[in-house]
């Protein structure tokens, strides 16, 4: 694929990366970081794309893999400060359940309750049923067994039944 | 609040798809995206060793270009001028390598060179003269007198045999209405070229301008007049 077309086509899945990456920070400021660096990653890296697989499941395999690695930097370096280390520049990025100054507040028991979810849960959520991918795209971007997503799926869909019902009797 | 029964997959499902939010990406995010297609494209991993191999090469290249033989012109007079033009660079750098007073070496001179002097111009209130020494350039055993003018130019007198040796009638100069030498140059040098029997007689310096080439044609009068090389066996 020339590069100008590669390009195009990866502008096309900005909405749908944004959306998932608002549902991953909860965060505008966050997300737009996440988004940009997730095009600089695929643009920087279009080489090791394989022309003839799907595009949009690379790209969001790009984003989850970004926002797991500032996560889990932001996990040890919130351990690091608690131990007294002075702390460095902020972390791009943050799963902690507690909303942040900047953060978009949950409008709907369905927002509320999918934010309580684990990552791994609303991930799968997120991108089978809000973003209508395909099992075998699902587990790519997950690098999971197809019989993993689907189980995580019952089990995510499980859990949010159970959240829901609870926001009910409340 | 939730208008789906909770208990259907395919319930959860929709209403995942309809009730959530959907987020569009603001427009200022859009175009900072876009800049980033303009980045410079990564280079192949070949592409870095083979510029430094290249920039090595071009360095030891120029480096290499003062040592490296000129490519000799194919025209003979072109090629002799050249050899005088290089031996008076020599004596410009380094000096006379075994200036001589004439006329007391005259007759080494002339035994060593193959090159007598009738007539020797032995300086005037323009030109001084610095020293005499024979010459061996492009195979012809020659003599080589150096003055050097009140500016500081160094001016080179060389007689060389050449029988035959072609003057290239486009550059002939007229002179006093007396000489008409070819005016040449080589290597930012200026080089009077012209033939007396079968001699090839140069002046060389370095005097390259309008008003040098006025000077410079006043200092060839004077060398010409005063100063009659002959083959040493007449």
């Amino acid at each position: 694929m020339a590069s100008d077309d590669f390009h195009r086509a990866a502008l096309e899945h900005l909405d749908a990366l944004y959306n998932f990456a608002m549902y991953l920070t909860r965060n505008p400021p966050e997300a737009d970081d996440l988004v940009q660096e997730t095009y600089l990653r695929a643009f920087r890296f279009s080489h090791r794309f394989q022309p003839g697989t799907h595009l949009r499941a690379w790209l969001f395999q790009i984003l989850r893999n970004t926002f797991l690695t500032f996560y889990r930097l932001r996990e040890r370096e919130s351990a690091l400060a608690e131990d007294g280390v002075p702390a460095w520049d902020a972390p791009m990025f943050h799963d902690a359940p507690e909303e942040s100054s900047g953060a978009v507040e949950a409008h709907t028991d369905l927002e509320r309750a999918l934010r309580r979810l684990p990552e791994e849960f609303r991930t799968v959520l997120l991108l089978a049923e809000v973003e209508g991918m395909a099992l075998e795209d699902v587990a790519r971007v997950l690098a999971c067994p197809v019989g993993t997503v689907k189980s995580r799926i019952f089990r995510a869909k499980e859990r949010l039944r159970g959240l829901l019902r609870d926001y009910t009797k409340e | 609040m939730s208008h789906h029964s909770p208990e259907s997959d395919d319930a959860l499902g929709a209403r995942l798809r309809t009730e959530l939010r959907r987020y569009s990406a603001p427009a200022y995010l859009r175009g900072s995206v876009a800049d980033t297609t303009q980045t410079p494209r990564v280079r192949p991993v070949w592409l870095p060793p083979i510029l430094a191999a290249v920039a090595t090469a071009l360095v030891a290249v120029l480096v290499a270009i003062p040592f490296l033989p000129r490519i000799l012109p194919a025209d003979p007079t072109e090629r002799l001028v050249r050899s005088v033009v290089a031996e008076h660079t020599r004596a410009l750098m380094w000096g006379a390598r075994r200036p001589e007073s004439v006329p007391t070496a005259l007759p080494w001179l002339t035994q060593e060179s193959g090159i007598g002097l009738t007539k020797f111009f032995g300086g005037d209130d323009r030109l001084v003269f610095v020293g005499a020494e024979p010459v061996y350039l492009e195979a012809r055993r020659g003599i080589a007198l150096y003055y050097r003018d009140g500016d500081g130019h160094l001016v080179t007198y060389t007689v060389l045999p050449a029988p035959g040796l072609p003057i290239p009638e486009s550059r002939r100069v007229q002179i006093q209405n007396r000489w008409r030498p070819a005016l040449m140059s080589d290597d930012g040098f200026s080089a009077w070229v012209w033939r007396q029997g079968d001699l090839a007689c140069f002046i060389v310096s370095d005097m390259v301008s309008q008003a040098d080439i006025e000077n410079f044609k006043d200092y060839f009068a004077r060398l010409r007049v005063s100063t009659e090389p002959v083959p040493a066996t007449q």
